[in-house]
């Protein structure tokens, strides 16, 4: 009997911790502080800024010494996907978040939307720093509202092709210019013992980049609704084309981001990818084996002769609602994300291509790299980064509609569905996910 | 007596105090969030919180992921939990048999799994597992353990592989106290060491073995690391894979509502299920 007694009293420990998880910090007294002027506040200052950049501190200590009444304090973490963006909502709902945040694009509007960010629409030196942006990423922080911003633009994920040139050369292989000769190319490296490519089955971000070539517009938002359109024409044509390729076996579908997709790199089993600029690093740190033999071309096209280049990432730093410094804020934020000297630091310690249309003649950016053979690869980048359309938009709850679209398209590489159900469940559950929060949505 | 009132109060203090901020705030807090929902105008509106009584809990019941993830690690469940403690079982008797020498040594070694954090045993095992990289390529190229049909055995064996060690020193410390001269009668009356183990070491530890098992269905109803780590390299595993897993995805939406709501059903369905468990063991006079 002692037993029993002592088990059921276990037992109750051991159920009840579960439910302690849930919770998300204290009342919603963050979303009454808000900060609708921009004005500068009296005395030194200390900020508080949350991003997971490498080696972050060394660009922060630049701004830290030339402006003693402005101090900055960072602090980092995962990725937004990966623990960031979550700690952000609980801080939000607890009233402690930081004063500046980094914030991917695509994940701007569910911040807007749980109301954590503070319009810097009304600061004249944000106002006035708009022509020094990429107008694209201009549009992806101000959500194409005049007047409003809710981020300072960081850096740019234009698209381009990857390609391991000594194979492809080696092979008689043309370089696709076009979707339809990067298939023609997928049959013969498949011949010749490879795969043209990986397709990212849980990295939706990448397979959004390539529907945002197409003229994909997942969502849209006209002031009174949201509209969720993930199947729409364009998105159909892309999804229709991959599973082309899954289905005739000629794309590989290991698991992005894993050891795994290393090696099929750097033990040449894979011989292209359709990525963004920040690309380049990923398959120079995780294939080093294929140092030299890779070359960057444009993406492959829909229509010879077009120039259309997708986007794939790209963050803005926010300040947030609870900061009760938001001129400051802006200040340090346009520093970080404008001067010539904080760009050069970020693209040489975390490899950031700037935003900034000035940003892409740095003198780091005019280098050849040698993993690429000695080729200037920006330069590529450079010009996709003004063929990125200006008007895809982002949807409010992106981490789920994220989650879902892995979850169908893991079935899809399976075998168990096709691309196009795992987008039409994925548009079903975001839609579902918009009501129960309440946010109206056009069906 | 009023000297030992003040006495129970500062011991039960410090207790109560953790118990109360740690675990009876949370939990009441959960309750109370789960009764709300949101509402807000316009399409980047602000959100206010309003009392909504149950509909949480209606999406809760009508949310079909999420019982398919019940249903997925009941299954999981059935299947590993009597193979991990009979394998602990098994382990346990063989320490205290005398047949085995270096009795310490083994001891440390069946429990060491243990100390390797749950995270890094998963990922560990995921290694082993990948179809290309593990050191066993010959039999993980041929048979994908990380496909739709294998992934939920080849996650059961790092649980198990994790916990043996565990449950068999909870079951080991219970033959410990079994008294000698219950052996030795057993020796008087022409016992063997099968027999001694089959009659009296496993009824005398059936205690111990039922609070295993509680722990266990608590266990795999909260499973998390494991799928979580794996998600990242399995295609079979989806956000929603088991029950907390989709916790963890609904308030990242953040939908801090209805994430409650799933916790406090999980957290009911558990203790229903181990007390239930308890409530059969007893009926058939385990004591």
């Amino acid at each position: 009997m002692r037993l029993r007694a002592r088990s059921i009293a276990i037992l109750l420990l051991s159920t009840l911790s579960i439910t302690a998880c849930s919770s998300g910090g204290d009342d919603d007294a963050a979303t009454t502080a808000g900060a609708a002027s921009c004005a500068p506040s009296s005395g030194p200052v200390t900020l508080t800024y949350t991003t997971w950049i490498p080696n972050i501190e060394k660009v922060v200590d630049v701004w830290n010494k030339a402006n003693p009444d402005i101090q900055v304090k960072v602090q980092t973490g995962p990725n937004g996907n990966g623990g960031t963006y979550a700690n952000f909502f609980n801080q939000l709902k607890a009233g402690n978040a930081p004063d500046l945040g980094h914030i991917e694009y695509d994940a701007l509007p569910s911040f807007r939307v749980q109301d954590g960010l503070t319009d810097l629409g009304s600061c004249d030196i944000v106002a006035s720093a708009q022509s020094k942006f990429i107008d694209w990423t201009w549009n992806q922080v101000s959500f194409g509202e005049q007047g409003h911003v809710y981020g300072i633009p960081q850096d740019a994920g234009p698209m381009a092709l990857f390609y391991r040139k000594d194979l492809f050369e080696k092979n008689n292989i043309p370089v696709p210019t076009t979707w339809e000769e990067y298939a023609a190319a997928a049959a013969k490296v498949k011949a010749a013992g490879g795969y043209i490519t990986n397709f990212s089955q849980s990295d939706i971000n990448q397979f959004a980049g390539l529907a945002w070539q197409a003229g994909a517009h997942w969502f849209g938002n006209d002031g009174t609704n949201w509209t969720v359109s993930m199947t729409d024409d364009a998105t159909k044509k892309v999804a229709d084309y991959w599973q082309g390729l899954i289905d005739k076996k000629l794309v590989s579908s290991v698991p992005p981001w894993t050891p795994e997709w290393d090696n099929a790199y750097n033990s040449s089993s894979a011989w292209t990818w359709v990525s963004a600029v920040w690309g380049a690093n990923s398959i120079a740190s995780g294939a080093p084996k294929t140092s030299g033999k890779w070359a960057v071309a444009p993406m492959p096209q829909w229509s010879a002769g077009e120039k259309v280049a997708g986007n794939w990432g790209g963050s803005s730093t926010a300040v947030f609602k609870t900061s009760k410094h938001p001129y400051e804020a802006a200040k340090f934020a346009l520093w970080l994300n404008t001067s010539t000297e904080a760009l050069t630091l970020l693209n040489k310690e975390a490899n950031l291509y700037p935003a900034t249309k000035e940003g892409a003649s740095l003198p780091a950016l005019k280098e050849g790299v040698e993993f690429y053979g000695g080729q200037p690869i920006y330069d590529v980048f450079a010009e996709a980064s003004t063929q990125v359309k200006a008007d895809f938009t982002w949807g409010p709850t992106m981490t789920q509609t994220y989650a879902d679209a892995s979850d169908g398209f893991k079935k899809a590489v399976t075998g168990q569905s096709t691309l196009t159900q795992a987008l039409t469940d994925a548009q079903a559950k975001t839609v579902s996910t918009l009501k129960s929060q309440s946010i109206p949505v056009k069906e | 007596m009023k000297r030992h009132a003040s006495a129970i109060l500062f011991f039960v203090t410090p207790f109560g105090v953790l118990f109360a901020l740690f675990y009876l705030i949370p939990i009441l807090y959960a309750v109370w969030q789960s009764l709300y929902t949101v509402k807000r105008t316009g399409t980047f509106g602000p959100a206010t919180d309003v009392f909504g009584g149950l509909v949480q809990y209606r999406e809760v019941f009508t949310n079909g992921p999420f019982w398919q993830s019940i249903e997925r690690v009941f299954l999981f469940g059935i299947v590993q939990v009597p193979v991990m403690l009979g394998v602990a079982l098994f382990l346990a008797l063989l320490l205290d048999s005398g047949l085995v020498k270096g009795k310490g040594f083994f001891r440390l070694a069946f429990f060491l799994p243990y100390a390797v954090p749950g995270v890094v045993a998963a990922i560990m095992w995921g290694y082993l597992y990948s179809p290309n990289l593990s050191p066993f390529t010959a039999v993980t190229a041929s048979a994908d353990l990380l496909s739709p049909s294998f992934v939920l055995w080849a996650m059961a064996n790092v649980v198990t592989w994790v916990y043996i060690g565990y449950n068999m020193l909870i079951i080991y410390s219970a033959l410990l106290a079994v008294p000698t001269e219950i052996y030795e009668a057993a020796k008087i009356d022409g016992a063997g060491v099968f027999r001694t183990a089959w009659s009296i070491k496993i009824p005398m530890v059936l205690p111990a073995i039922v609070l295993t098992t509680v722990f266990s269905i608590i266990g795999t109803l909260q499973l998390l690391a494991e799928p979580q780590v794996f998600r990242s390299f399995s295609s079979a595993v989806s956000s929603t894979y088991t029950p907390n897993l989709t916790v963890l995805s609904t308030s990242a939406v953040p939908n801090f509502h209805l994430a409650a709501a799933f916790s406090v059903v999980l957290a009911l369905a558990t203790f229903i299920l181990s007390f239930a468990f308890l409530k059969v063991t007893q009926r058939k006079g385990v004591q």
